[in-house]
């Protein structure tokens, strides 16, 4: 298999809030929401992106966006570094990468009809004229499985599902290359979150796309993606090819959240053994020294309280990282 | 020897809207029996929540209404009720909690005076020895930190107040317990304890659980029998093994099959066409039908009964009845 130049090239990406208190709005702290993340995602592949609330997933696909403005690091889109690029370039850029957003009730806006909110993209960026532009809405609709009657209505009018295929369609719109879909599936029933997961293969074959999928339902990232990155408190702690992640997890907190996740089978033929974890998530305020995971990790050793272990290819771009695998 | 707790039998609860008439539970029918953990399954809007709520008196009237039917608990009849009896059965005969832990609690009291408040109710005891109670009732969920019932809400995490919950719901001892979504908005280690934690209770207690959720592994995992809603009606009655095992109703094959496996990939997932109808302008017949694969033509003009399939299985579709004679139906669950 040829190694596909990777579209998007992620480095060292961190994104710190600052927690600012007092009369003055002096700088108390900080949230290390996003804290050291590499990664890279191939043409035409899904790399999905799972954690628990608060680990910094969401903020790691704004981030790369320039949605929320990088701390540090380096992100790279067909070798072009976006860190550097100024508004209007930026502005440019992101024709060649949209956003598609969990909440389809807050993303869409309410004043205007399905119609004007697809057709807004190609009229930000200046494609065609405006009959053209109706041509190509209409067509949009039709892709994610609407009708051109739809086009009159508001998103009140609309369903949960249909709400997200119009958030799907907007994003289509200008033709990107690279999908940021940000649980996209999560605030939807069971029976239209996989009308909609079908939904974005399909398209992803159709137009060529190139996905970042980030949600929490381990059961859904597997499903679409190709490779899987577990993120844990602002750290992506493993990142591997989704069935040896889910077969052989190495980093033992992607052991524990598999072994978590309920089984929508009463006899499972095989009876996994369940870690159930104790405490809480530590908060990204005041992360624990060393690894991020060693407050909670069944397997701690003296080392992980102080070193930060470092996220390396332990074999065939299986990352991990966790002061266990080394030797 | 099984004994039922809960029996709600043909209960209909409706919403009566300037624009029309929500049949939010429509003839519904639905027994827990002691120390059993049932689950309510259902996509949103299918009245799951309403038949609940209706359990514990807290569906508002209006506009809700009950428009028939009977709701028995510990063989007493519920739809009746007037606030005070109310007020001696929730809290003490059946509790509920709720998906968000912190909506739920109140924000400007510390944790003991609202588990205080909650014992004071509905025992005979003065503060220090409710308090006693409060901490023993935090400690058996697994909180065990000092100074816990000094504490607010907004001090503790979000399966820190799950937990919380849990206690003020546990702490008198209530035969059952109403869990409505309960780790809906916790994350999945923490829903792993809450599960944990929740299993424990029923073994240790007795306390029955209604679990109303709409995630299937949950269910799996916790559930001795399984009720699936859809459009404010039971379509499919059966014990955990057999539910997932021989689903009978098109709704739930469908909706087993759509759901993504952890252990196993397919490449295309399932998905049941259309969506759920309006509650305002049911279809007529099986309200499943538009969305049926198999619809016939009886289905989209006569509205099928809870057909008893053998085994405890209850299923409300036409395709039964060629198999079974009409006699077979059980006069007791079938809509005529």
């Amino acid at each position: 298999m040829t190694q596909p130049q990777p579209l998007l090239e992620v480095e060292h990406l961190k994104k710190f809030f600052p927690i600012r208190g007092g009369v003055f709005g002096k700088k108390m702290g900080e949230v290390k929401a996003v804290d050291d993340v590499t990664f890279s995602i191939r043409k035409g592949e899904t790399l999905g992106i799972v954690g628990e609330s608060g680990c910094g997933k969401s903020t790691t696909g704004r981030a790369i966006l320039r949605l929320e403005e990088p701390t540090s690091g380096k992100v790279r889109f067909e070798g072009r570094e976006l860190t550097a690029l100024k508004g209007e370039e930026m502005r440019k850029m992101r024709r060649e990468m949209q956003m598609v957003f969990q909440d389809p009730f807050a993303s869409l806006n309410p004043r205007k009809t399905a119609g004007e909110i697809i057709a807004e993209p190609l009229k930000v960026h200046g494609i065609g004229d405006a009959r053209k532009r109706k041509e190509q809405m209409k067509e949009l609709l039709q892709v994610v499985g609407l009708d051109s009657f739809h086009a009159g209505r508001y998103p009140h009018q609309f369903s949960g599902g249909q709400r997200q295929r119009i958030g799907i369609a907007r994003a289509l719109a200008v033709r990107p290359k690279l999908i940021v879909a940000d649980e996209p599936v999560s605030a939807l029933d069971v029976s239209i979150q996989s009308q909609v997961l079908n939904l974005m293969e399909d398209l992803q074959e159709r137009f060529d796309l190139t996905y970042l999928f980030i949600a929490h339902d381990l059961s859904v990232v597997r499903h679409i993606s190709d490779r899987v990155g577990v993120m844990y408190l602002g750290r992506m702690v493993e990142l591997t090819d989704r069935d040896r992640l889910y077969e052989n997890p190495l980093h033992p907190y992607t052991q524990a959240l598999l072994s978590a996740v309920p089984v929508p089978d009463p006899e499972p033929e095989v009876r996994r053994e369940r870690i159930i974890l104790s405490g809480d998530v530590p908060s990204p305020s005041h992360p624990p020294k060393g690894c991020a995971f060693h407050t909670r990790c069944p397997h701690v050793m003296d080392i992980c309280r102080d070193v930060r272990p470092e996220f390396k290819d332990h074999g065939d771009g299986h990352f991990a990282a966790c002061h266990l695998l080394d030797p | 020897m099984v004994r039922p707790l809960l029996e709600i039998s043909r209960f209909k609860m409706y919403f009566h809207t300037d624009k029309g008439v929500v049949k939010a539970v429509d003839d519904v029918d639905l027994t827990v029996n002691e120390g059993e953990v049932v689950g309510l399954v259902g996509e949103s809007g299918c009245g799951k929540s309403v038949t609940s709520l209706s359990v514990m008196g807290l569906v508002p009237r209006p506009p809700g209404r009950v428009e028939g039917g009977s709701i028995r608990l510990a063989d007493r009849e519920l739809t009746h009720l007037k606030g005070r009896e109310w007020r001696k059965i929730r809290g003490n005969v059946v509790s509920m909690i709720f998906q968000e832990p912190m909506t739920s609690l109140n924000p400007v009291f510390t944790i003991g005076d609202q588990i205080v408040e909650a014992i004071r109710q509905h025992r005979k005891l003065d503060k220090k020895a409710a308090r006693r109670l409060a901490a023993d009732s935090l400690q058996e969920v697994g909180i065990s930190r000092k100074g816990i019932l000094e504490e607010y809400p907004h001090q503790l995490s979000g399966g820190m107040r799950q937990r919380v919950m849990i206690a003020m719901a546990m702490v008198c001892r209530p035969k059952l317990l109403i869990a409505d979504e309960p780790t809906t908005a916790l994350d999945v280690t923490i829903q792993a304890q809450i599960l944990d934690l929740m299993r424990r209770l029923n073994r240790e207690t007795g306390t029955a659980i209604l679990m109303i959720t709409h995630d299937l592994g949950v269910v799996a995992e916790m559930c001795d029998r399984v009720v699936v809603m859809y459009a404010g009606q039971v379509v499919e009655e059966a014990d955990v093994n057999t539910l997932f095992n021989q689903p009978r109703h098109p709704y739930t094959q469908g909706l087993l099959q759509s759901i993504p496996r952890l252990g196993q990939r397919a490449e295309r997932l399932y998905s049941i066409p259309g969506n759920v109808p309006n509650p305002k302008q049911m279809p007529t017949g099986c309200r499943f039908a538009p969305r049926c694969e198999y619809a016939m033509n009886i289905c989209r003009t006569e509205e099928p009964g809870l057909f008893a399939i053998g085994d405890g299985q209850n299923s409300r579709c036409w395709l039964h009845v060629d198999k079974k004679e009409e006699a077979d139906r059980d006069p007791t669950t079938t809509t005529s």
